[in-house]
């Protein structure tokens, strides 16, 4: 078959595609249009980069990092993100400058910012992206088509008190271990924003499939309706089980008190997809407040894990004031341990069938 | 699979198989013994079948090569060399001779060997011991287990590890517990156990002290009986449906060629189907 480009898609293949519009088939895109101000969440973007800030690299579909530079053309997602370490911003564009909100290519505004970092790299947006009906092209329509699956995995939620406190860590040695132990394994991330950092951490894993909430046609999970975050769980759960995977971990992002994160927690159709949790936290107090928290909305986790496994001081006082055990990245990572703990679970979801 | 010998000692060849050694790739990985039928199916369900403490992994892929061959299934024989396994029986202990196993079987099937999510799991004397430990950590691959004349258990019971499943007072971290997590899916596999008939006397190599004595017995035999039974009670109180025969060997010893030659043994190891009630009539029951 003859393939062919107008010069308009010829030259959008020359800007920087950003991680979060991987799922995009660039073909369809035909033309531009500069209504900026009525961009929606997972609309594209062709900006150019006006001043490097924060975010000094855009991630880029093939899954490396690209050093940015003024002026450089880039294809991102219009939408929202919540990082209490990074920004705080809105799916809103703004046509003089708009925020790079994420390095996976999510453009915005911020609204608020960590102290300890500079301001956002600003990227002048040019237009939305169409396609041959003259509609915007939104990642929506990339989702992955829902799947029938003839075995409903094992599901594990793997929970943090926080950003950065160990989740992805403790999630891709999990994933490591029950590999090892000859288990077929789904990782999922539920919630946050698109990016390349955790996904690749599961694919190096091992784990024999990888799913974010960009499959479900998402660029971010922040401020969406609860409720469109539950179908996107049961179709990328679904595409596990399509996938064959007996063993399933689902990963929520930043901590339990970010909001859509409580209220996933609280949902009925999550709880019974992952009826077992491993919580992973920074230190021991917020060990202890993490779990009585869970405990309030019923959840007993398995373990805790994360950063303060690393410190046997803090390990011991965590299960010294929570009585449950603390897993290492080591033992999440041990074939016979993991199993073990996947037994577990399993038993707490007596419904499920734990492997083939 | 004719291109995956090349790597391959091939010794000797029949029409319809080979017998081929596997060098151990690394220093803390197995060598092994492979039967290698000509022609395999995608669903044929490997053997694999682990020597006692004399190391005969030549013995045992030879000795059941004939009925590998016939069934079509690959049969591996992984050896685990005394200078760095010594105690490779306990499956946990320093080295982890069940990490060892888990990588050369996914060294094997990333060749090709074997393509199943399964395998049945073989033992006699200390392999037995090391495959029904083995099955009790990874239940969730083991299609079917043999236990051959162990010399003692890791009964599914309080006594702490590694005669039971409790934690021993020593340990905030122990297996048994592990093995507890797992035991319910344990408990559901279908669990073969022989022992020969004459097998009823300690010997040099069979572990003794009041504590195992007590709760196995003095003999294989006996040993054998107990944890038959245990691991039978244990499926009914948990209202499973316990799928466990023992097989007491007619005029057998304790040793693998006598039990081979004397018995059916080939048939319990290998049986014609995942219908065991065949082979079973072959053998005199307990």
């Amino acid at each position: 078959m003859t393939s062919y480009r107008t010069p308009f898609t010829a030259s959008l293949a020359g800007a920087k595609w950003a991680f979060s519009t991987r799922r995009v088939q660039q073909s369809d895109i035909v033309g531009i249009n500069d209504r900026i101000e009525e961009a929606r969440s997972g609309d594209l973007v062709l900006g150019r980069v006006e001043q490097i800030g924060s975010h000094k690299r855009l991630q880029l579909t093939s899954g490396r990092g690209s050093e940015l530079y003024p002026d450089d053309l880039v294809v991102v997602a219009c939408g929202d993100r919540y990082a209490p370490d990074q920004f705080e911003g809105i799916a809103r564009l703004n046509r003089q400058s708009s925020d790079l909100l994420a390095s996976g290519g999510v453009l915005g505004q911020m609204r608020q910012k960590n102290g300890r970092i500079g301001q956002p790299t600003s990227v002048v947006p040019i237009g939305l992206l169409t396609d041959a009906n003259g509609q915007i092209v939104n990642l929506s329509s990339y989702a992955e088509a829902s799947a029938r699956p003839s075995r409903r995995p094992t599901t594990i939620g793997l929970v943090g008190a926080s950003m950065n406190s160990g989740k992805t860590t403790a999630a891709a040695a999990l994933a490591n271990g029950l590999r090892r132990a000859g288990h077929r394994v789904g990782v999922i991330k539920i919630t946050g924003t698109a990016a390349f950092g955790d996904y690749n951490a599961y694919i190096d894993s091992g784990a024999h499939f990888v799913c974010d909430f960009v499959d479900a046609g998402m660029v971010s999970t922040y401020r969406q309706p609860v409720k469109q975050i539950e179908t996107a769980l049961e179709l990328l759960l679904g595409l596990a089980g399509q996938a064959h995977c007996d063993v399933v971990i689902v990963e929520f992002a930043d901590g339990i008190l970010q909001s859509e994160t409580a209220a996933l927690l609280r949902s009925d159709y999550v709880r019974s997809e992952v009826p077992s949790f491993l919580f992973a936290v920074p230190d021991a107090l917020s060990a202890v407040g993490g779990s009585t928290t869970l405990s309030e909305i019923g959840i007993e986790p398995l373990a805790i894990t994360g950063v303060v496994s690393q410190s046997p001081l803090a390990s011991a006082e965590a299960e010294a004031m929570t009585g449950l055990p603390i897993w290492t990245r080591d033992a999440l990572c041990d074939p016979a341990k993991a199993n073990a703990l996947l037994a577990s679970a399993a038993s707490a979801a007596p419904l499920c069938e734990a492997a083939a | 699979m004719t291109a995956l010998l090349h790597h391959l000692e091939v010794p000797m060849r029949s029409k319809k198989s080979a017998l081929v050694h596997r060098p151990a790739r690394g220093r803390r990985g197995l060598s092994c013994w492979m039967v290698l039928p000509n022609s395999v199916a995608p669903d044929a369900v490997p053997l694999i079948a682990v020597h006692g403490i004399q190391r005969g992994a030549y013995e045992k892929a030879s000795r059941l090569r004939r009925r590998a061959e016939a069934l079509g299934r690959p049969l591996i024989a992984p050896l685990f060399d005394r200078e760095t396994w010594p105690h490779y029986q306990q499956l946990v202990r320093k080295g982890r001779a069940d990490l060892a196993l888990l990588a050369l079987l996914e060294e094997l099937r990333m060749e090709g060997i074997w393509q199943t999510s399964q395998f049945d799991l073989f033992g006699h004397s200390g392999g037995a011991q090391f495959s029904h430990r083995f099955a009790m950590l990874y239940p969730h691959l083991v299609k079917r287990l043999i236990v051959g004349a162990a010399g003692w258990y890791t009964f599914p019971d309080a006594t702490e590890f590694p005669l039971g499943l409790a934690a021993r007072q020593d340990k905030r971290d122990d297996w048994g517990p592990r093995m507890e997590a797992g035991l319910e899916r344990f408990l559901r596999l279908p669990i073969r156990i022989y022992v020969g008939e004459h097998d009823s006397q300690p010997d040099d190599n069979t572990r003794s002290g009041p504590e195992i004595d007590r709760q196995q017995g003095l003999d294989r035999l006996t040993r054998a009986k107990r944890w038959s039974r245990a691991i039978q009670e244990a499926a009914k109180a948990r209202g499973l449906r316990p799928d466990v025969s023992l097989q007491v060997l007619p005029g057998c010893t304790h040793h693998f060629s006598d039990c081979i030659t004397r018995s059916e043994l080939t048939h319990l190891v290998l049986p014609d189907s995942d219908d065991i009630g065949t082979a079973n009539s072959k053998i005199a029951k307990a």
